[in-house]
């Protein structure tokens, strides 16, 4: 096994440990993430509240297990719906080209000449707040960068000699498209999508932070930090563990996308 | 070379429209009165009939952008009626502290970023490599704004060596001025100084294996003379061209970064316009910022096609 193969694998336990903490946590856990306990309140960290408590007495565990359902629940769907959206707009812009390639790439070019922060709060304030708005503002983000890299797959692929092949033994386009040229593009795309499953995870923290993301009390890592600042210098805990939580997701994604990276152009994995 | 830049140049025009026309379609789908919204407690029947004048409300929806658009264009964005001010001013006087602190930013990113990658390039497996690695894993990974708030608590709250919030202009004290850019600054640098480290790891390893490196090595030139002469040079023309791409990416950053530390700049005005729900502001925020996002980016495209004569063709 090389190295790199290690940092992928390590990447996948990392999200494997998470996913089973968000899904049993809630189940598993003594303390509410919502219950409040004032006589409980910026307690620090013990045996069995090894996060402390939050300035209204919540249990910090509790909460950054519940926030982790959000923060996934957000990055998936985000980036499911950017896939359902920008995958078939790539695969149409790559196969046909000319004016169809046009139609559909300029207007997603004008999504990208925005900074992806600018437009999910652009879209946040017109929408309002709340888990699904802000599913869907990020795949509204997503949806071009997906599609880009699905067509720059096709484009490679079109020109592969199995392709001509394939469309020289009289292969119907959507058999061509579906069997040929669509699972080459796959392994970019995985790229793709866990590097987005890494900036969703810090995105949503980030609007949420900003207070146009997940609305309160639903617990989420971002809102987390935000109500803490306040408390900081009596009750660090309160920032210290939302912020390295946010960062352990994060960081099991990307190392997830450098090692399929390196699978990717296998020139890397040697070095 | 020209029609290259001819070719890129042609694209602000296009781009600068479909962007101001998503940016107004979308403020026009809030649901609602904007007068009414914009007004808040202030919305009278009277005051909202006069802002639906000035703003021309009643107007067709092509109308209203064009008189935006081009008082935009000339850098009138109306008057915010919150404030009593022409936006164009306000934009004017918060955008050299979003500029500044972007620069300063892209330079600690530079300064840090670079060598660390060029470092563990050269010698890879060794110390210098493994650091730069994992640095640039967990740089990448650390979200800006808790890094913000741990250097407030450590450096500002706990050591007190540096002020957490507020903002002095270049002129009134050079000192204090970047005393108050300092923590922000490094913020915003962190993850993209591990990019850059990342990249220049990247860059070296590719250039290592090139032919001209071999014959460098094979006409026996020293490793030292090898690694200066011909790998560093190479490998900074994808460095160069990224910085560019940073750049871009720390105005969005910016927003984020001038709200936990209390910066007045444009990136805090905007994110301040949509809580209050203030959409003349917003939407006038949202197009400057995009505009100079745009920007960068295209300049950044054109120092690659000065850098790398191959880009041009495409």
């Amino acid at each position: 096994m090389t190295r790199r193969g290690g940092i992928a694998l390590a990447g996948i336990g990392i999200i494997a440990g998470l996913v089973a903490l968000a899904v049993a946590g809630p189940h598993v856990l003594p303390g509410s993430p919502t219950a409040i306990a004032s006589d409980r309140a910026l307690r620090g960290p013990t045996l069995g509240e090894p996060f402390g408590m939050d300035d209204l007495g919540r249990s910090m565990l509790s909460r950054v297990v519940h926030a982790y359902r959000v923060s996934l629940d957000v990055a998936v769907s985000s980036v499911l719906l950017a896939l359902v959206i920008g995958l078939p707009l790539g695969l149409l812009a790559g196969y046909a080209e000319g004016v169809l390639d046009q139609l559909i790439m300029r207007p997603l070019d004008v999504l990208m000449a925005f900074p992806a922060i600018l437009l999910a709060i652009a879209l946040m304030g017109v929408f309002g707040t709340g888990i699904v708005l802000v599913s869907a503002a990020l795949g509204i983000v997503y949806t071009p960068i997906i599609a880009r890299v699905v067509r720059a797959a096709v484009l490679a692929a079109k020109a592969e000699v199995y392709v001509e092949g394939a469309r020289a033994l009289g292969a119907p386009v959507p058999r061509l498209v579906l069997r040929h040229i669509l699972p080459n593009s796959t392994t970019p795309v995985l790229v793709q999508v866990s590097v987005l499953m890494a900036i969703a995870i810090l995105v949503e923290a980030a609007l949420s932070f900003l207070g146009v993301g997940v609305k309160p009390p639903t617990p989420s890592l971002g809102l987390m930090l935000a109500d803490g600042r306040g408390f900081m210098l009596q009750a660090p805990w309160v920032v210290v563990f939302p912020g390295l939580a946010i960062m352990a997701a994060v960081l099991g994604f990307n190392m997830l996308a450098d090692g399929l990276r390196d699978w990717l152009d296998p020139q890397v994995a040697t070095r | 070379m020209m029609a290259y830049a001819g070719r890129r140049l042609a694209l602000i025009a296009p781009m600068l429209f479909g962007m101001s026309l998503l940016v107004f379609g979308l403020m026009r789908l809030v649901p609602g009165d904007p007068a009414a919204i914009v007004l808040g407690y202030k919305a009278t029947p009277e005051t909202v009939r006069a802002l639906r004048q000035t703003f021309h409300l009643d107007a067709p929806l092509p109308e209203q952008y064009l008189r935006w658009l081009g008082g935009a264009l000339r850098g009138d964005f109306g008057l915010d009626f919150r404030q009593n001010e022409p936006i164009g001013e306000m934009i004017l006087a918060r955008l050299p502290v979003t500029i500044e602190l972007t620069l300063l930013a892209t330079a600690c990113a530079v300064l840090i970023g670079v060598p660390l990658g060029l470092l563990g390039g050269a010698r890879r497996g060794g110390a210098a490599d493994r650091t730069s690695l994992v640095v640039g894993l967990v740089g990448v990974s650390i979200p800006d704004f808790w890094l913000g708030i741990m250097l407030i608590l450590l450096l500002s709250l706990g050591a007190g060596l540096l002020p957490s919030s507020g903002f002095v202009p270049l002129t009134e004290g050079p000192l204090a001025n970047l005393g108050h850019l300092a923590l922000p600054a490094l913020t915003l640098a962190a993850s993209r100084a591990a990019v850059l480290g990342r990249l220049g790891r990247a860059a070296v390893l590719d250039t290592v294996h090139r032919g001209y490196v071999q014959v460098a090595r094979a006409k026996g030139l020293r490793e030292r003379a090898v690694l200066w002469r011909h790998v560093l040079p190479n490998a900074a023309i994808p460095i160069v061209t990224v910085i560019g791409l940073q750049v871009g990416y720390m105005l969005g950053g910016a927003i984020v970064v001038e709200t936990i530390f209390a910066l007045p700049g444009v990136g805090r005005m905007m994110l301040d316009a949509v809580l209050e729900r203030n959409y003349p502001v917003a939407q006038s925020t949202v197009l400057v910022i995009g505009a100079l996002f745009m920007l960068v980016n295209l300049a950044t495209d054109l120092l690659y096609g000065v850098i790398d004569p191959r880009v041009r063709l495409r």
